[in-house]
């Protein structure tokens, strides 16, 4: 039976003719299966928003839920009983855990004037491993659509770029088919980020040949009409071409897509642009970037004195 | 050719169906699971692995035909072009339906059908993204992120494998393999 008979050669061929005509319409007449796309969104949302919420606080304490049937003396009692706190305790420092990146989002959120819809990472990319996308435990039912800003305490996470009643896709900065409208912290001048440089490296692009980007500037979204402006991306971390009409750098972002777990839609934005204001408050100069991240502690709030030499550089040329 | 059903056995049937949905349940662990656990060096592809390890035990059609179906589902609920998935899985499930036969032969044979054909498939996703849609990854990083991926594969085949078989045996009465 269907070793390499004469059917089962017919059928691979009949299957690859299939997929070729597949990839042909849908190359061809772009987004053409949407309908189909958003009903296996909605079921396959559902299916995934349970196993992630089942398997998320099961991963933590596999290893402390010992011998589950057996009630026949003390010591098995009291070892099911110490299994039970043990996973209490597990599931209280998650809780903990998830009210402080919500509080961290709240914060920024605040700062920019954003509302922001939170929602939960339910899956990551898609089967093959190469769409930079994530989907999200919210959808059109919360206030989230397509185009809107997704971002988490640390910065710029992505857009929306499909959305169903309960869920939606997120595509990340990351993604080579992202653009998004940056400029350099403290000044107006315009540039884009693009992806495509893997997870924790994007380019930007400044379009104004005159100005020098330097190591160390940082970045935030331009804002246009769906994207809100002022929401922090990145640091340059190389400036790779200086000749040319445009400058581009290497940019590393502040949200590393690894641990993505909590996220916020931005669905209203300010009436005013916030300006510079959600970056991390930082006075050191920009030639020290090793320590830049060891001097962004939350909660320094205002101070930022961190009593370190050259305080007078702030105009960056 | 479409006379699967009626070619005197029900029981291929319910193979297909099983096959296809034990693939569809890895697919929704793969996204939601695996794909979050963050396992070094790369990522385990619990797909290719289970769709490997079922075309090797029921043969080149089960194969192509279950990773067929997988694939245009998984391309649905991804948001790259339709049909991309779908003919690589069917490729891969139909591959390594071939070398059933040697897969009684050693133990050898399945962990290196089930290694290879998540490298190939690795590799073949890699390839057929960057012909349709935008180059997520350089040729290198393709390379080491498929042979991770058969690394991983190779670790999980001792465990898949014997079970599916057992899986298998049940499903068909031991038609097959039972009469050795």
């Amino acid at each position: 039976m269907g070793r390499d008979t004469r059917r089962s050669r017919l059928v691979i061929i009949a299957l690859l003719i299939a997929a070729f005509t597949l990839i042909t319409l849908d190359y061809k007449t772009g987004r053409s299966a949407n309908g189909a796309r958003g009903v296996v969104h909605s079921a396959l949302g559902g299916v995934e928003d349970g196993v992630s919420a089942v398997t998320r606080p099961i991963g933590r304490t596999v290893s402390s839920l010992a011998h589950p049937n057996r009630y026949h003396d003390r010591a098995d009692r009291l070892a099911q009983d110490n299994a039970g706190l043990r996973r209490q305790l597990a599931d209280n420092a998650e809780i903990g855990r998830m009210s402080k990146q919500l509080g961290d989002l709240r914060l920024l959120a605040d700062k920019g004037q954003y509302s922001v819809v939170p929602a939960k990472v339910i899956a990551v990319g898609d089967v093959t491993g190469t769409d930079w996308t994530v989907t999200i435990n919210a959808g059109r039912d919360d206030g989230v659509d397509v185009d809107k800003t997704v971002l988490n305490a640390d910065g710029l996470v992505g857009t929306v770029s499909s959305a169903t009643a309960h869920t939606a896709v997120v595509r990340l900065a990351c993604d080579p088919n992202s653009r998004v409208g940056a400029r350099l912290e403290r000044t107006q001048l315009l540039g884009a980020v693009a992806g495509g440089q893997g997870p924790s490296a994007l380019t930007f692009t400044l379009y104004d040949a005159s100005f020098r980007v330097q190591k160390g500037d940082r970045l935030v979204t331009f804002g246009s009409m769906d994207y809100v402006a002022g929401v922090p991306i990145g640091v340059v971390t190389k400036v790779t071409d200086v000749g040319g009409l445009s400058r581009t750098a290497e940019v590393k972002p502040y949200v590393s897509v690894g641990t993505l777990d909590l996220v916020g839609v931005v669905v209203g934005r300010p009436a005013t642009d916030p300006g510079d204001r959600l970056l991390a408050p930082q006075s050191v100069p920009t030639q020290s970037v090793p320590t830049g991240s060891a001097a962004q502690t939350p909660g320094t709030g205002t101070g930022t004195t961190p009593g370190t030499t050259r305080p007078g550089q702030g105009g960056t040329g | 050719m479409w006379d699967i059903a009626d070619s005197s056995d029900t029981v291929r049937v319910r193979t297909f169906v099983v096959a296809i949905a034990l693939l569809a349940v890895a697919f929704i662990g793969q996204v939601s699971v695996v794909a979050r656990l963050g396992l070094p060096g790369g990522r385990l592809d619990l797909v290719l692995v289970l769709l490997a390890a079922i075309s090797l035990i029921e043969g080149p059609l089960v194969g192509a035909v279950s990773g067929f179906v997988v694939g245009v589902l998984a391309d649905l609920a991804s948001s790259h072009v339709l049909g991309q998935s779908a003919l690589v899985m069917c490729l891969v499930g139909y591959a390594v339906g071939l070398v059933m036969d040697a897969a009684d032969r050693s133990v050898a044979v399945p962990l290196a059908a089930i290694g290879g054909a998540s490298v190939a498939g690795t590799l073949g996703y890699a390839a057929t993204t960057s012909i349709f849609g935008a180059a997520a990854l350089t040729g290198g990083e393709a390379v080491v992120r498929a042979l991770v991926a058969g690394v991983y594969a190779v670790l999980l085949t001792p465990f898949v494998f014997p079970l599916l078989t057992a899986v298998s045996r049940r499903l068909s009465g031991r038609l097959r393999r039972g009469a050795r």
